[in-house]
């Protein structure tokens, strides 16, 4: 049974104009009116506004009468747009019938684009080509397309121009929604299966969970079970977002809408994983249900003791509304008590801990990234090795994650470029024109190695044109080795780090002497030390402190000299102290500061 | 009430480029008014039950005043406080400002202690610093003092002024020690924000010696002046036997002292107080016979503990330790790193600095207060 219902989400590169597309949509339908619309309703988190991309996926339901006189119901599902989160934007896709590609009429296909292109390809969704931004002096249409059809391989004449920004389009988008992208179909008489494709945690009512119903129909008080969890449940509300929270009497095979049933944490809620009616199940659940593992890991620590019950209570909120990462408490010699957290990638990384220092006024010192290692001991027993400072002396072998890199740069910029992938033990894949200016590369490389400063030397060797998008293709044998730091000869843990033996030397000379600068002078000379095993490959001090002392302090003196000294012990404090050494926190990234 | 009275006269010929004190130029009639108020001031903080031990006049530069102003300021002294002969009485006075009348005059008032200003005896550092001197002049300025009879002299030397070398330290320092004084403050320049020497650093158009250099001639002023005698016996402080500033020693054992003129603070029944520094202000308070006082803060139990060991451990004698476990501080076991590690040496009654640990002396009594938990 097919019915007016039309499910899509808007694929973009960042900046390209997804959320303002978003925007106009609800608009032109009336979900809300001009007056209503908080610039980029969508994107609900202050985070994800200030850096212009989403982290959580959100539905929305939009009625359109079309010009063929009948009335629509448009499921927009808003899918996050960063490589991190690929995994839930294969399972926002999964829950479409179509997508709208957009693309930048100044800027061309990204790299990002393109991977969430192939991904709407693969679940053999319709992608409807909108050319966005048109209203800019430098957009250039014609190009775009030939781009759109170089790059993605699908036919894009009929692309729609729009600029988001001014409104164009809107219509036509509209129209092509309904006229290309198939009906959702279903049978609303067959058992219930319906897939997750996001989960949060409200305060109020619990985790809400998103999911599109394939067959069958939902209605409160049924008893649910999720599969992958193997969990029952029974719904109390269900409903649509129109984008307020609207409770409805019935979901049906099609539709999208939320659950809520009392479930206590996300992590009970696994995205991809499929719900169905506990008393009358399918045999089968939705295809494409991933365990998804975090990729990055770093060290978390509170850098005053005191509050690691803080930091454990944050990370614990954090973690009720996003499941994909996760935290371990764990003991550094030099650090004290943390966490070892594992995230999706850099940017989820970088996004919890904003939101840990923002949200919860902590002040956090974090080890360098780091990947898993997978380590074979010379018993044949297999350690994931998640934290330099664990590596055993003595392995058989160890493995390290290995990325496929797509890269798309114009094309003067590539020498710069290819130098970095060699540089970075990259092994080229492919190497193809997109159009006559762009290069599309594609690069096996480390994860490693790209954990580190490759964004940024991409973007600055590109003067910011290059973009890039990787995905994991396994673990792969390397010659690595554990460096180590020693601070008076006492190894510091939170400092060591797992690199290439070719690199060893160099990395330990540029760690120690970049240490050097950034340890401040104290009572006592510190001796910087980078060892591999036993052998000490380089070697730098930081001469004691000779002479801080207060002249004169007589009557009037007094209080301000007090206040002096306090603030001198201020920030003594924010340092940490290891063993007789106090580290500023800065200290502990050094490591990502490395050529 | 407190046994120990300061007074200031913020007036100078010219202020010194690295002064950071509350100092105006020198203007007779403006000087005449000050002089008027701050009487006012002593009279209304008037106390002849308690005599004084110590009145310490400083500025600015207190022998710029006109006679004149001086005899009424000791007027009104003897008329409101109870002052004794051996009442240590000081005036801080720079050369360029003396006279034998002015000296004789002092002697005559009861003063029985004058601290020059002398600096350098090198002329180029001398105008690095802005003195309006010359050695010549600081050399005849102390004869004069002592030849007045008032020997109780002490010299104010700095080192580390940009220019300066161990070598041209050291002379000054010898020359220093030939004319004779009781007492000698050896300071380290320190370069303040908001001073004209700061300004200056951050130009470039001064560069301060090497860390090395200062430190060597830190270890030249304490070996040289104990060499003739002298008892280092507080970081920048240096006296013959039985010639320590009795008025500083009362600072940094945190005792009590009463204050008068702009800027001047007072410590008093546990309060710190402070005096207006607009000079305007304060003369239009007095006026109106109000004292000027314009903040007056409780020191706090745990502040009171951290005066206590910052102040104390300038001193070269240190910390007693029954005056710590009577507030409470095991300071013994809170020093332990730094006496393992040559900063601080602990006898059965005291607690104090090294040589090494003076010169490092915030370093230091911060990790004290640390290990204090203050």
């Amino acid at each position: 049974m097919t019915k007016n219902i039309r499910n899509f989400s808007i694929i973009a590169h960042i900046d390209h104009g997804k959320s303002t597309l978003a925007d106009r949509l609800l608009e032109y339908t009336g979900a809300l009116s001009a007056r209503e619309m908080t610039a980029q309703v969508l994107d609900s988190m202050d985070l994800e506004k200030e850096r212009g991309i989403t982290i959580k996926a959100h539905a929305v339901r939009l009625n359109y009468r079309a010009d063929d006189g009948k009335d629509y119901i448009l499921n927009l599902i808003d899918t996050p747009g960063h490589v991190d989160f690929s995994y839930e934007v294969s399972r926002s896709l999964a829950s479409c019938e179509g997508a709208l590609l957009v693309v930048d009429a100044t800027q061309g296909v990204e790299a990002q684009t393109l991977a969430n292109a192939y991904l709407a390809i693969e679940h053999d969704l319709e992608i409807i080509p909108v050319i966005n931004k048109i209203d800019l002096p430098s957009a250039d249409p014609a190009k775009t397309k030939e781009q759109i059809e170089d790059a993605v391989g699908i036919d894009s004449s009929g692309a729609v121009l729009a600029s988001a920004k001014e409104g164009t389009g809107t219509k036509e988008i509209l129209e092509e929604i309904v006229r290309k992208i198939p009906p959702a179909s279903g049978d609303d008489d067959g058992p219930l299966k319906a897939l997750i494709f996001d989960s949060w945690f409200d305060n109020y009512q619990g985790v809400i969970v998103l999911v599109r119903i394939f067959d069958g129909r939902l209605r409160p008080g049924m008893k649910i079970r999720l599969m992958a969890t193997d969990s029952v449940y029974e719904v109390s509300q269900i409903g649509i977002f129109s984008p307020k929270m609207e409770p409805v009497d019935e979901l049906t095979s099609g539709e999208v809408g939320y659950i809520i049933s009392g479930i206590k944490s996300v992590t009970d809620t696994k995205i991809g994983d499929t719900i169905t009616d506990a008393s009358r199940p399918v045999t089968e659940p939705c295809p494409g249900y991933k365990d998804i593992k975090p990729l990055v890991f770093c060290g978390l620590y509170p850098t005053a003791s005191h509050q690691y019950e803080n930091l454990r209570d944050a990370l614990n909120k954090l973690r009720l509304n996003d499941a994909s990462f996760n935290y371990e408490p764990e003991t550094s010699l030099a650090l004290g008590f943390g966490f070892r957290c594992g995230f999706l990638g850099l940017l989820h990384m970088e996004i919890i801990q904003e939101r840990l220092e923002r949200e919860f006024d902590l002040s956090l010192l974090s080890t360098a990234p780091t990947v898993v290692y997978r380590v074979t001991k010379p018993d044949g027993e297999v350690l994931y090795i998640d934290n330099p400072a664990m590596l055993p002396e003595k392995f058989e072998k160890i493995e390290e994650p290995f990325v496929l890199t797509t890269i798309f740069v114009p094309k003067d910029f590539i020498g710069p470029i290819l130098d970095l992938c060699q540089e970075k033990r990259g092994v080229q894949k492919t190497f193809s024109y997109i159009g006559k200016d762009r290069i599309k590369i594609e690069y096996e490389l480390p994860l490693n190695e790209i954990l580190w400063d490759f964004y940024d030397k991409l973007k600055s060797f590109s003067k910011g044109y290059a973009s890039m998008d990787y995905e994991f293709i396994g673990y792969r044998d390397s010659d690595l080795i554990k460096l180590n730091i020693l601070l008076n000869a006492e190894p510091v843990d939170a400092l060591s780090l797992i690199v290439h033996r070719d690199k060893a030397y160099y990395k330990g000379r540029q760690l120690t002497e970049k240490l050097r600068e950034i340890i401040p002078r104290q009572m006592y000379e510190v001796v910087i030390q980078a060892a591999v095993g036993n052998k000490i490959i380089a070697r730098e001090s930081v001469r004691a402190l000779r002479k801080d002392v207060i002249a004169k302090c007589y009557g009037g003196d007094i209080t301000r000299k007090r206040k002096l000294l306090e603030k001198q012990k201020e920030g003594k404090k924010r340092m940490k102290q290891v063993g007789r050494v106090e580290l500023p926190q800065e200290a502990f990234l050094a490591v990502l500061k490395l050529k | 009430m407190p046994e120990f009275l300061y007074i200031h006269i913020p007036f100078c010929v010219r202020k010194c480029i690295y002064c950071d004190f509350l100092s105006l130029p020198y203007d007779e009639s403006l000087a005449l008014k000050y002089t008027d108020a701050l009487c006012r001031e002593l009279e209304l903080k008037k106390n002849r039950a308690t005599t004084l031990k110590t009145v310490f006049i400083g500025g600015g530069t207190p022998s710029v005043l006109p006679d004149s102003c001086l005899e009424h300021i000791f007027l009104c002294l003897r008329n409101n406080y109870s002052l004794t002969p051996s009442t240590e009485i000081t005036v801080e006075a720079n050369p360029g400002t003396i006279t034998e009348t002015k000296v004789d005059m002092l002697k005559s008032q009861g003063v029985n202690r004058v601290s020059l200003g002398i600096q350098s005896f090198q002329e180029s550092e001398l105008k690095t610093l802005g003195r309006i001197h010359g050695a010549d002049e600081a050399i005849s300025a102390a004869e004069m003092i002592i030849s007045a009879g008032l020997t109780n002299l002490s010299l104010d030397l700095i080192y580390g002024i940009p220019g300066q070398t161990p070598g041209s330290w050291k002379d000054s320092l010898d020359r220093a020690i030939g004319l004779s004084p009781k007492h000698i403050s050896a300071y380290e320049l320190t370069p303040e924000r908001g001073t004209q020497l700061y300004h200056q650093l951050e130009s470039g158009s001064l560069t301060m010696p090497e860390e090395d250099l200062i430190l060597d001639m830190n270890d030249l002023v304490i070996d040289i002046l104990a060499a003739a005698g002298f008892e280092h016996y507080e970081i920048s402080n240096f006296s013959l036997p039985g010639f320590t500033c009795i008025h500083n020693l009362n600072y940094w054992n945190r005792g009590e002292y009463l204050a008068a003129g702009a800027g001047a603070h007072s410590f008093v029944k546990g309060y710190r107080s402070r005096n207006t520094s607009d000079i305007r202000q304060y003369m239009e308070s007095l006026s109106r016979e109000l004292i000027p006082e314009i903040e007056k803060t409780e020191i706090s139990c745990e502040d009171a503990l951290k005066e206590f060991i910052f102040l104390g451990l300038r001193k070269t004698c240190g910390i007693r330790l029954n005056d710590a476990a009577g507030l409470g501080l095991n300071i013994a076991e809170a020093a332990s790193r730094l006496i393992q590690a040559g900063f601080a040496e602990i006898t059965s009654t005291d607690l104090r600095l090294t040589r090494k640990g003076l010169q490092i002396s915030n370093t230091a009594i911060i990790e004290l207060i640390e290990n204090l938990g203050l």
